[in-house]
């Protein structure tokens, strides 16, 4: 054993001690993580989604500006652009004023959630009791409305049944005027009543919390796609691929060691076969599970989840590395060159990663794709990650893939073991 | 006398890649004394590395068996190898490490370890002069420096037997001395049994006690360098390198009629040295009699008769090249 260890240490400290191995262990694999998982969600995940809309006040009275308070309060993930734009110019206006054709070009590239826009008269109509129309416009399905529209609906609600109020109650004072023959109140007096009789009633559907509160977590027409932090697919999925670069790269440094006859200055020394085999498999499982643990370690630095389950994530790992280096010793036999090597653990590495659901879920892919995808041992790795990081899953439900993962080694480690070149 | 190593019927067959077999080596016996510098003499291709990896249990022979110590090399593999040192013919060292840490770690693995392990890495480093550089990676050395540490790596466990595969290919005339001597050394001072391979009968001449020749993967003489030189008898060798003018059957055959002593004439034409360097070796024409001085004018002048000219004439005494040349027609080539 403790030569088996022996070998192992020398073989990482060989590989770590060269600055080109570096830089595909730490530097590009890092840098991969950090780029996709900033573009699949926000950064740290920490703070509150925020909804970019678009908001254009034609009408400009007091009452339109209650409207957008109101529509700040029923949903506090809205950014209301320009208004509410902030230093780093979420709203990306870029310093260019707002018009309405600029902002329908907006909602239509899905730049923003939505565009409101509040016609010019808006005020009046409202208090003249005659319909107005605020203009929506948004990509988002009009069957499966999304929180801005939800939130629009509810402000509008409160808005008009208020205005309703007051209208009913300026009929009512009118006919009651005129049945009752009292004497006709002024002008001022009047408004002032109805007034403070709209202000009431809109007040008091303010107090009244709405009967369902939408929250953003909540929607189905979150374009996130579901990942709470671009870290929980990021980090598992480069960490797959770059276990598979740097755990096959093996079949190189196999070829090497029997070439520069390393290997057989081993097989000198009283050391068993299957010492220098097992010493080998370790070392590549160790430097796989290295690979791994600098992946997540920067999503974790990021707010990824790791789930509930640390024993659970910990033994999918093992499984997948186990499985990729299984593969290395299957295939190392039949390598003739170092270039050859090279050539085949890009070409694994690169179709076997995007058909497992390294870059991006299979969730968004068509069904087919997803059926072909569990060819690659990452698909079998990313549904167990997905379990646990994204639905907090227990040991059980990864149980599954982790027994596929294992069998795939056992029948690799069998083919390679069975041809491992000590010649 | 003990035996170190004792191998019978090794034979090593190989599948070439178009699926034929290639016999590397066909049926050795050797024995191997304790204390003595054995030298597997014979040409590239010969199968003395893989002779040597069957008796150190690197390869599986096809059939056949070797001890060493009285081990079975394939059914008692550790208790063998803890007797053997191993100098294979690469470098086999790891050229991102220092000498030192190719050392420390190939002690380690004998189960060395801590003051022990530093202390023979110091001797050895010592003994083949590398104590300046010790810390330079590998790669960074001489191909000599090279071969020195790869010696070293082979001497950790203080074996009673090593094994040397042709260590001292590509290296330049002081270093290829320096390994000489030291191998002198292992045998004439810490009484160490030596299986030495090389190409090169001057080497075999200066080191072995004894000598194996071996031609296409086997051993086609063995014994001590008098004893093989007596296999030829007591004839004188003439080394006569010629022009470029082709010397034909029909007049070697003539020579050996006319000339009173010759009792063997042999012709190698010119032959490219290396793939594509221009150059070609002299031809050469060797003739065995039994007195080679008296014969050498009368050779001459029907040489001379016949047009072809003559470059050099040498007369060697009988020795290991004699015997190489008597027994396979071929001269052992550089
Ligand atoms: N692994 C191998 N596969 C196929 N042929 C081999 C292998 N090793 C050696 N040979 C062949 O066996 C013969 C003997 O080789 P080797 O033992 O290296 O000779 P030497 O060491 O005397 O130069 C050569 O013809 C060589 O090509
Ligand atoms: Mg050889």
């Amino acid at each position: 054993m403790r030569s088996i260890l022996t070998i192992i240490y020398n073989d990482l400290s060989i590989y770590l001690s060269q600055r080109g191995n570096l830089v595909g262990l730490l530097v590009i694999p890092v840098l991969l993580t950090l780029v996709i998982g900033w573009s699949l969600g926000r950064i740290g995940g920490g703070g509150p989604t925020r909804l970019r809309v678009d908001l254009i006040d034609l009408d400009r009275s007091d009452l339109s500006a209650h409207l957008i308070e109101e529509l700040r309060a029923a949903n506090d993930a809205l950014v209301l652009c320009p208004l509410d734009n902030d230093a780093d110019d979420y709203c990306r206006l870029e310093d260019e004023p707002l018009d309405v054709d600029r902002a329908i070009q907006r909602a239509h590239s899905g730049r923003t959630r939505a565009l409101v826009v509040i016609p010019a008269g808006y005020a009046d109509a409202l208090v003249d009791f005659r319909t107005v129309t605020i203009d929506f416009y948004s990509r988002s399905d009009p069957m499966q409305p999304g929180p801005v529209l939800q939130g629009l609906n509810a402000v509008l609600q409160r808005t008009s049944s208020a205005s309703m109020t007051k209208g009913v109650a300026a009929a009512l004072l009118d006919n009651l005027t005129t049945a009752a023959q009292l004497p006709a109140l002024d002008e001022e007096t009047r408004d002032s009543f109805l007034n403070t009789l709209y202000d009431r009633a809109l007040q008091l559907s303010t107090e009244q919390p709405p009967a369902v509160l939408f929250r953003v977590a909540d929607s189905a027409d979150d374009s996130e796609g579901g990942i709470d932090n671009g870290f929980n697919q990021s980090a598992p999925g480069m960490g797959s691929l770059y276990v598979m670069f740097t755990v096959l790269g093996g079949m190189a440094v196999l070829l090497r060691e029997r070439r520069q006859w390393t290997l057989q200055r081993l097989m000198a020394l009283p050391l068993s076969r299957a010492q220098i085999l097992g010493a080998k498999i370790g070392a590549y499982f160790t430097l796989g599970m290295i690979q791994f643990f600098i992946v997540f370690a920067v999503g974790a630095a990021f707010g990824m989840d790791f789930g509930s389950n640390p024993p659970a994530l910990l033994a999918v790992m093992a499984a997948f590395v186990l499985c990729i280096t299984a593969l290395t010793f299957a295939l190392a036999p039949w390598i003739k060159s170092e270039g050859q090597a090279r050539g085949l653990v890009l070409l694994l590495s690169l179709s076997l990663a995007p058909l497992g659901g390294a870059w991006w879920p299979l969730e968004i892919v068509p069904e087919f794709m997803q059926t072909i995808g569990h060819l690659s041992p990452v698909a079998w790795a990313m549904d167990a990650f997905q379990d646990l990081i994204w639905y907090n899953g227990a040991f059980p439900d990864v149980l599954p893939e982790i027994a596929v993962l294992l069998a795939a080694a056992a029948v690799l480690f069998a083919i390679g073991i069975r041809s491992f070149k000590y010649e | 006398m003990k035996t170190m190593v004792e191998a019978r019927n090794l034979r090593k067959s190989y599948k070439r890649a178009d699926g034929s077999t290639i016999e590397a080596v066909k049926g050795v016996d050797l024995d191997i004394h304790q204390g003595e510098i054995f030298s597997l003499l014979g040409p590239n291709g010969a199968g003395k590395t893989t002779t040597i990896s069957m008796i150190s249990g690197l390869v599986a022979p096809t059939e056949g068996d070797a001890t060493i110590g009285g081990h079975s090399i394939t059914k008692q593999p550790m208790a063998a190898k803890r007797l053997m040192g191993f100098v294979p013919q690469e470098i086999a060292l790891y050229p991102e490490l220092s000498a030192r840490q190719n050392l420390a770690f190939f002690g380690r693995m004998y189960g060395l370890g801590g003051k022990k392990l530093s202390r023979r890495v110091d001797e050895l480093i010592e003994f083949v002069d590398l104590a300046d550089r010790q810390n330079d990676r590998i790669d960074t050395f001489s191909g000599g420096m090279k071969r020195r540490v790869n010696l070293a790596a082979g001497l950790l466990n203080s074996p009673p037997l090593i094994y040397m595969d042709e260590p001292t290919v590509g290296i330049d005339p002081q270093s290829r001395r320096r390994i000489l001597d030291t191998v002198k050394l292992l045998r004439d001072e810490q009484d160490m049994t030596v299986l030495y391979t090389t190409h090169l009968m001057e080497e075999a001449q200066e080191l072995s006690d004894r000598v194996g020749i071996m031609d296409h993967g086997e051993i086609i003489a063995m014994g001590t360098q008098a004893e093989l030189t007596q296999q030829v008898g007591e004839e004188d060798r003439l080394e006569i390198t010629t022009g470029a003018q082709n010397v034909g059957e029909a007049l070697t055959e003539r020579m050996q009629q006319d000339i009173a002593g010759l009792t063997r004439v042999l012709y190698n034409p010119p032959e490219p040295i290396g793939e594509n360097s221009g150059e070609s070796t002299p031809a050469r024409l060797t003739v065995f009699a039994k007195r080679g001085r008296t014969a050498l004018p009368q050779i001459i002048q029907t040489l001379d008769a016949a047009g072809i000219d003559i470059q050099s004439v040498e007369v060697r005494e009988p020795d290991l090249e004699a015997v190489f040349l008597a027994l396979t027609g071929r001269a052992l080539r550089d």
